[in-house]
């Protein structure tokens, strides 16, 4: 979504609506090659991500990541400039709040939390600092360098979890549990669902107010959309761009720091199953608008933990809701370029239409 | 303890762990040439290594196995062609929609269709002949490095050569990298950019396959979930260190598969393998800040000298 970065209108929620259902259509039919009813598939989907209070509760704690990434990703891609390191910044913010819990174990909830928060945003931040400054400066593609930065950020967390940080109770390549005054509270039983929830509702507030409601957020949207025309208004492109992967890189930063302190307790190795990935495609699908983020983000959320439900009853393994993922993505990108070629040929069919009455 | 490092069985670790990045690479810089960059190779050499095992367990036969797997190579790079040059979608956002459908597809198929989890292993999985070359075998160093590797790991080298020559030597290379960097100097010539950068993308995906397909069926005999671990971002870094030239791309690739290596066996003396399994990533990062400083350096440097005249 590079090029066209235009604004959400019914037409493009209608495309996005027939993306959603060309790529569930497809799942249904994978499903029937596998000798499986789709209907009985997807309601166990339905059922497994709405049905109850616990699927429910689930649906919104895998949501919370979700939603942050896919706001860091929306902030960054607004302002032209592309943050596909989400993933790494997620790990460096985790392990930052997992240390903050371990090291200073004696603080109290009200200072501790605030601490590991703003720690983790920190830690996520200036590791998107360095590919913005590349781009920037240096004119190096932030794509590639943030891709790279993604492997360096969990090799190296996993480094420091295998040797220096390594709990001693049993082999797990994680930290130790961080102190019990940074554990957020859980809300509902056995569930994961914790208050990060309010934590992230706020946070998600305050995006929406930056990038709709304020001068900042309407230099970062002139940014992305015409370089030039910026600079000649007087915004200062780069700076923007800048200031926008770092804020980028601290929303992801912060969506691992909650996973240590709601979910885990502690940093894992492989605290993410690519949940910046993810969060990337709610803001590519809601076209980078914050609001757009947050449902887009609820909709995968309820796929994955409808997923596990799927699998439960009809033993269709939950990965088809990646390949489900994988098409919606497709489509959205080809989008645009389906649209002008329908454009295309309705000019030719009339043109040609036109032609023959004439002749 | 350096003994126990440094020694032959590194090298022939090199050369193993080496291939795959060739011949991803070799793959990729095709792209390259026509001006897509493709991010996507990660998923196509895991949907290789997948369909190889599937082809040579079915048919019981490795030459099934990589049919099948460079079959399944060509409509994923049919498919970005389609969506970079047709549509013109973002190749990024084609790209990780492809990793992402070859992690889930895999995983659903390997549960689907063999019933495991994690991976999957049989005898029945005819694996790739290995080459020995009889008169290598008098000399101990040279058996040791070059003998008995998958056939591969041969094809990988000769493949160097064949696009080295293809690139630089043939009217069709020529109109390849033409497709890129002057597609209207391309058109007045009477040559579709449009056509060499689909050759170029389906030559890229048989290449990701045959890749995929040397890990699953080559250096191992088995598929396991999510395989290609990063072998395929680090085909890109090979191949922007090596600016998209075959032979530098090669050496590139040989350098990365040396570190890999050399992360193991650190590892195997007990000594963490992250810092090495990080150099290709870090690398790439500082090759493109050399080479863009340099670029930006001559920038000024004629600029200034323009301003003085």
């Amino acid at each position: 979504m590079r090029e066209a970065m235009k604004k959400i209108n019914l037409s493009y929620i209608i495309s996005l609506a027939l993306s959603i259902f060309v790529a569930l259509i497809i799942g249904a039919l994978i499903m029937l090659i596998n000798g499986k009813s789709p209907f009985i598939g997807y309601s166990a989907l339905f059922s497994g991500a709405f049905g109850s209070k616990y699927n429910l509760a689930t649906t919104f704690a895998k949501t919370v990541p979700l939603v942050l990434t896919g706001l860091g990703t929306a902030i960054s891609f607004r302002s032209g400039i592309f943050n596909i390191g989400g993933e790494g910044q997620l790990y460096l913010g985790a392990f930052a709040a997992a240390y903050i819990g371990i090291t200073f174990t004696s603080l109290p909830f009200f200072i501790g939390i605030p601490l590991a928060i703003i720690f983790g945003a920190l830690v996520g931040g200036l590791y998107a600092f360095l590919p913005g400054i590349l781009k920037v400066k240096y004119k190096i593609d932030e794509v590639i360098t943030t891709i790279m930065l993604n492997t360096v950020a969990v090799l190296f967390t996993s480094f420091l979890v295998n040797y220096p940080f390594a709990t001693t109770q049993g082999k797990m390549n994680g930290t130790e549990i961080i102190a019990q005054s940074y554990h957020l509270r859980r809300l509902v039983k056995l569930s994961t669902l914790n208050t990060s929830i309010f934590f992230m509702s706020f946070i998600a507030i305050v995006i929406y107010y930056l990038m709709e409601k304020t001068s900042i957020g309407y230099d970062f949207k002139m940014v992305g959309q015409n370089r030039m025309f910026a600079r000649y208004g007087g915004i200062n492109d780069k700076k923007q761009m800048l200031i926008a992967m770092v804020i980028s890189g601290a929303l992801c930063g912060m969506a691992g720091v909650f996973e240590v302190l709601g979910v885990h307790y502690r940093f894992l190795q492989s605290i993410s199953p690519g949940y910046a990935w993810d969060g990337m495609l709610a803001s590519l699908m809601a076209k980078n608008n914050p609001v757009g983020v947050v449902l887009m983000a609820i909709f995968l959320g309820a796929l994955k933990t409808g997923s596990v439900s799927m699998e439960n009853a009809t033993s269709i393994p939950s990965e088809l809701v990646m390949v489900i993922q994988a098409i919606i993505v497709l489509f959205i990108a080809g989008e645009a370029g389906f649209k002008d070629k329908f454009v295309l040929l309705n000019i030719k069919r009339k043109s040609k239409k036109a032609g023959e009455t004439n002749a | 303890m350096l003994k126990e490092i440094f020694n032959l069985t590194l090298l022939q670790h090199t050369i193993r762990t080496a291939t795959p990045i060739i011949l991803a690479a070799l793959g990729g810089l095709l792209t390259q040439h026509t001006g897509m960059l493709n991010i996507g190779m990660e998923g196509m050499i895991l949907l290789g290594a997948f369909f190889g095992v599937l082809g040579s367990y079915f048919f019981g036969s490795s030459l099934m196995g990589v049919l099948l797997a460079s079959l399944v190579g060509v409509i994923i790079g049919l498919i970005f062609a389609i969506f970079v040059v047709e549509l013109k979608s973002d190749e990024f956002i084609v790209a990780i929609a492809i990793n992402m459908f070859a992690s889930g597809l895999t995983v659903f198929l390997l549960r689907s269709i063999f019933g495991v989890k994690g991976a999957f292993s049989s005898p029945d999985i005819v694996p790739l002949p290995r080459v020995n070359f009889s008169f290598l075998e008098n000399v101990n160093f040279l058996d040791k490095i070059f003998n008995n590797h998958s056939i591969f790991v041969y094809i990988s080298w000769i493949l160097v050569a064949l696009i080295y020559i293809y690139l630089y030597k043939t009217p069709q290379g020529i109109w390849l990298r033409a497709s890129g960097e002057y597609p209207e100097a391309l058109l007045t010539a009477g040559v579709s950019a449009k056509k060499m950068k689909y050759k170029s993308s389906i030559y890229c995906g048989v290449l990701c396959g045959f890749a995929g397909a040397h890990l699953s069926l080559g250096y191992l005999t088995l598929f396991s979930e999510n395989m290609s671990a990063n072998r395929g971002f680090i085909a890109v870094a090979a191949i922007i260190f090596g600016k998209a030239n075959p032979i530098m791309t090669f050496i590139a690739a040989l350098m990365f598969g040396f570190f890999d290596a050399l992360g193991i066996r650190l590892q195997v003396v007990g000594v963490p393998s992250q810092f090495t399994q990080m150099i290709p990533y870090i690398a790439t990062i500082v090759a493109l800040f050399i080479v863009t400083n340099r670029q930006l350096q001559k920038h000024k440097k004629s600029k200034g000298e323009r301003e003085l005249a």
